[in-house]
């Protein structure tokens, strides 16, 4: 019952032999294969969060470029804008100057004009006063009619004398 | 040798057929359950008894490593069967187990003792199947002992080095060096007696109840000193001896 021989020693043969067996059979596979799934998984994980930060990388970027895009089209409006006041502007101006040349060049214009019927008059009143004068010559008029004509061509006459 | 088992079971065996007494032929069956009597010699340095938990040890060898061949095939990353399944989450377990014992750092022993504790629980569990359980053999508990007081050496000098394993005995005072030298002896010889004294105990326990009202009661008992004890001790085992690691690695 409470033998102790030679046995012991092949037992702990056995066991170093066993634990040999099943390390190679049983328990290394079943390690092996388990480490390989948590690596697997881990690897996941990781790709998972690199490919997550990839996106987020590249959202900000996407973001910042809009925003430029933004402040891009802004900008070339209002440059649009100045350039379109300043056309409009000159535009503006260059008429105003240009109404005021044709406005002097009309008012000159009808100075002459006007100096010209001034002189035409002239000249007719005189051609008037010589045809009056024949007229009284030539006609045998009572001295009412030719009173009267006097006081017409007289008239006339001195208008344009308090004229000149 | 402590006794002779082969001179008592001898004269045992003739007092039965001279008296024929009940009690002295229940002792004689005893007895010869509780030897290991060799099963043959092998011829050499004058011939060395092989005994019967040799070689119940090397059937349960071969069956543990059957096993493992068979249902240990076609391993799969992902997808894996019912098998492989089963299997992972039981050496897992045993892993996590052990690892919270000794620390992820010494995860180099958890393979031996998953082996030792697969050994322990297959060996007491034998003995429902007829064949006599290699623990109740005080060589196999011997063996086991030895092999887990070197592991435990072993680690505590592999992890903190020949000269800080030498001064730990003296610590914390100097005095109680020959306390601490005698425990390393003293821890193989209660694992191995505990485990031992268990087998044997619940072994002749059985036995009696057996013989005192053989119908219906031993059953639960059976389940408890055949099945429960068993796994018990083997946890009781690896565990003792996963702790006794630590502390000697710390």
């Amino acid at each position: 019952m409470l033998s102790l021989d030679f046995n012991f020693v092949l037992e702990m043969i056995n066991l170093v032999i066993l634990y040999l067996l099943l390390r190679k059979f049983l328990i290394g596979p079943l390690m092996n294969i388990m480490e390989k799934r948590r690596a697997m998984i881990a690897d996941g994980l990781q790709n998972a969060s690199d490919q997550q930060a990839q996106a987020m990388e590249l959202k900000s970027r996407y973001e910042d470029a809009l925003t430029g895009a933004k402040d891009e089209s802004r900008r070339m409006i209002e440059q649009a804008k100045a350039d379109a006041k300043k056309e409009y502007d000159r535009i503006l101006e260059q008429a105003g100057t240009e109404a005021d040349q044709m406005m002097r060049s009309a008012r000159e214009t009808i100075d002459v004009e006007r100096e010209q019927a001034l002189r035409q008059m002239k000249a007719e009143v005189a051609s008037l006063a010589v045809d009056a004068a024949r007229k009284v010559m030539a006609d045998s008029c009572t001295a009412r009619e030719s009173q009267a004509v006097y006081d017409q061509f007289l008239k006339e006459a001195g208008d344009l004398h308090e004229d000149k | 040798m402590l006794t002779n088992p082969f001179v008592s079971s001898n004269i045992l065996r003739k007092n039965i057929e001279k008296e024929g007494d009940s009690t002295e032929e229940l002792t004689a069956n005893l007895l010869e359950e509780l030897n290991c009597t060799p099963v043959f010699e092998i011829p050499v340095f004058g011939g060395i008894a092989v005994n019967e938990s040799i070689v119940v040890t090397w059937i349960i060898m071969a069956a543990l490593t059957l096993l493992s061949v068979i249902f240990v095939r076609n391993l799969k990353v992902e997808n894996p069967g019912k098998v492989q399944l089963a299997l992972e989450s039981a050496v897992g377990w045993a892993q996590d187990f052990f690892e919270g014992i000794i620390g992820k750092e010494n995860r180099r022993y958890v393979p031996y003792l998953i082996c030792v504790s697969l050994y322990i629980a297959v060996s007491n569990l034998i003995g429902l199947t007829g064949f006599k359980p290699p623990t109740k053999d005080l060589n196999v508990t011997v063996a086991l002992a030895i092999m887990s007081m070197l592991l435990i050496e072993y680690s505590g000098i592999h992890r903190n080095g020949l000269k800080h394993w030498m001064a730990h005995f003296a610590k914390p005072v100097p005095f109680v060096a020959p306390i601490m030298v005698m425990e390393i002896f003293i821890r193989p010889l209660s694992l191995c007696m505990r485990l031992f004294g268990n087998m044997l105990g619940g072994f002749v326990v059985m036995e009696l109840v057996k013989l005192v009202v053989p119908l219906i009661v031993p059953i639960p008992l059976s389940f408890y000193f055949d099945i429960f004890d068993g796994l018990l001790q083997a946890y009781v085992f690896v565990f003792l001896t996963a702790l006794f690691m630590n502390e000697e690695m710390e």
